[in-house]
């Protein structure tokens, strides 16, 4: 069996002249939490899209539990679980009726966890879809993907609606049911401290292609944010660096490995180290993803160090 | 199943539509008593009054067969007579071809191409089943309820048939196929237009669209620019749904296959647009 869940090399998807992905490569493993995140328009849901069918690739491949999507979706459909961004489903069907017209579908569906989960996320099981908020119409979502018995499960902004109380709960509902049987959570989601609460390993997309792709906890003990001060221009270049922020005669410096070996390297250039500080996945995300353009203040903002 | 959720999104239009149907039958078959009562004071002061009764009862008049074909020459019906010849039998199926229109239409727009509009298309292409399903099940269900829709103007009127003559209802039944086929032929076309626009709406403005171009163009090309080749081909595509000509003429198999092309054809349409449409 592939040790990935999902699998993709150089997927691309056009739209016309716009590359909605380019050359995409993901390595989501198996029993994993993957957290997929990107701003807005980065080709997040694209992927998803594509990887559900929804979406002909322009280009590459992609698998998902070992099944091509070109050629066997419908076995990959089977075995994944998917909450759309939008939260839509029938307007005339209330959740029990919704629920009768999935159970088919799904050799593994589960009634005694629709019981279960409906009553811990309280989900209104009678009313019409329409009538429901839009918390509770993304409870229904998350309802019919977790009852499926699918061993991935694709969630594409799951928070959307829902209250920090039952956010909690399906977070815990992730793990400890699904996540400890060996199944596969692929997160796409701009809550990055949800995901950085539940995730193994996060992939950063932007304008469709991957600039980061590793494990939450080697964010946690490698990364590191340096502030030093200088006077004169200093070029630096490493393949640690991911990125640079400058204000006035400071500078910071975002570092995969090694920060001690490159503050040295920075004092060696006339630099002061000020600080060595831990990061969380926000600092790395809007470390990779912010504009190199100034902030309101004039100041200049983050400049990502090309690759 | 989707198989459930397609019979829930159009059994509400199923059910009034037969309500429709039914009525429309029973009215008629109202009418037929009406009109041979009227038909009977008729004969009764007539010299050539009938003497023997043979094989109706139920009403206040009596005639028979023997005595219709005799005297057809005085109401100027030449072929031998048929019950079915009341006109109250055609005009069922006149109303009914209305019926069946407004049904098709209706029952074609309810089809899976309304969840692109409604938002709902990534969760019906996200069970796992071959998308053609999806298109084929539409059509099972849709066409099953037009048949029952469009049989609901026929076999109501059976009754009263038999209440008016012992030898039976004649060949009433006859015009169903060919509504049934004309329906399909609209039904696909509510179907595709629905799947193509991405809104029930949308597809049932283009479908009536359509249908008028279909009945006024060849007539306008021959009123105004003599060009008559266009109207005597929709002309004979809609030979089998002479009523006027019914039930004496023979059935009418070039036209009914026709239309059972243009349905087979929408079909196809629909099957290979989900296949490669995105979403």
């Amino acid at each position: 069996m592939n040790d990935l869940a999902i699998h993709t090399q150089g997927l691309a998807k056009y739209f016309g002249k716009t590359r909605a992905v380019d050359g995409l490569d993901l390595k989501v493993p198996r029993g994993a939490v993957y957290g997929f995140l990107g701003r807005n328009g980065a080709g997040k849901t694209t992927t998803v899209k594509t990887l559900l069918g929804l979406l002909r690739a322009s280009g590459g491949s992609a698998q998902v539990l070992g099944y091509d999507t070109g050629r066997d979706l419908v076995a990959i459909l089977e075995r994944t679980g998917f909450v759309p961004e939008n939260k839509t489903l029938f307007s005339t069907l209330t959740p029990a009726q919704i629920v009768r017209f999935n159970q088919g579908y799904f050799p593994k569906w589960s009634n005694e966890l629709v019981a279960r989960y409906a009553d811990l996320f309280e989900v209104p099981m009678h009313t019409t879809f329409a009538k429901l908020s839009l918390g509770n119409k993304t409870k229904v979502c998350h309802l019919l993907a977790l009852c499926q018995g699918a061993d991935l499960l694709i969630l594409d902004e799951p928070s959307i609606g829902l209250d920090p109380v039952i956010t909690d709960l399906l977070l815990r509902v992730l793990v400890e049911d699904h996540v400890s049987e060996g199944k596969t959570v692929f997160l796409s989601s701009h809550q990055l401290g949800e995901v950085e609460r539940i995730a193994d390993w996060v992939g950063i997309i932007e304008k469709g292609k991957i600039l980061l792709e590793t494990r939450l906890e080697d964010i946690r003990q490698n990364y590191r944010l340096i502030r030093a001060a200088f006077e004169t221009e200093v070029v630096i270049s490493s393949p640690d660096l991911i990125a640079v922020q400058t204000s006035e005669n400071f500078r910071s410096y975002l570092v995969t490995r090694e920060a001690e070996e490159f503050a040295a390297m920075l004092r060696a250039k006339g630099m002061t180290i000020l600080e060595i500080l831990p990061v969380n996945l926000e600092e790395v995300f809007l470390g990779l993803t912010r504009k190199g353009v100034p902030c309101i203040s004039g100041k200049p903002g983050t400049i990502a160090v090309p690759a | 199943m989707y198989l459930w959720k397609a019979w829930h999104d159009c059994r509400a239009r199923v059910g009034l539509y037969i309500v429709a149907t039914v009525t429309i039958a029973v009215l008629c078959g109202l009418g037929v008593i009406a009109q041979a009562n009227s038909y009977h004071a008729f004969f009764m002061l007539h010299p050539y009054r009938p003497q023997a009764h043979a094989g109706f009862y139920n009403f206040s008049f009596e005639m028979d067969i023997p005595f219709w074909t005799l005297h057809g020459t005085i109401l100027g019906w030449g072929a031998t007579w048929n019950f079915a010849n009341f006109p109250m039998f055609w005009e069922v199926f006149g109303f009914g071809s209305m019926a069946m229109l407004l049904a098709a239409l209706s029952l074609g727009v309810s089809g899976v191409g309304k969840e692109y509009g409604a938002g709902t298309m990534n969760s019906v292409l996200t069970r796992p089943a071959p998308r053609w399903n999806f298109i084929l099940t539409d059509w099972i269900v849709g066409l099953t309820g037009l048949v029952i829709i469009l049989s609901g103007l026929a076999f109501p009127l059976l009754p009263f048939l038999y209440a008016i003559h012992a030898k039976g209802p004649g060949n009433i039944l006859a015009g169903l196929p060919t509504l049934w086929v004309l329906g399909a032929a609209i039904y696909g076309l509510s179907h595709f237009t629905t799947l193509v626009t991405g809104s029930a709406s949308k597809g049932l403005t283009l479908s009536a669209a359509t249908l008028l171009t279909y009945s006024f163009l060849p007539a306008a090309l021959h009123e105004w620019w003599h060009m008559d080749a266009l109207l005597k081909a929709t002309q004979w595509t809609m030979g089998a749904f002479d009523w006027d000509a019914w039930p004496l003429s023979p059935f009418n198999w070039g036209a009914t296959i026709f239309w059972l092309v243009v349905a087979v054809g929408f079909l196809a349409a629909s099957l290979a647009w989900i296949t490669f449409h995105e979403v």
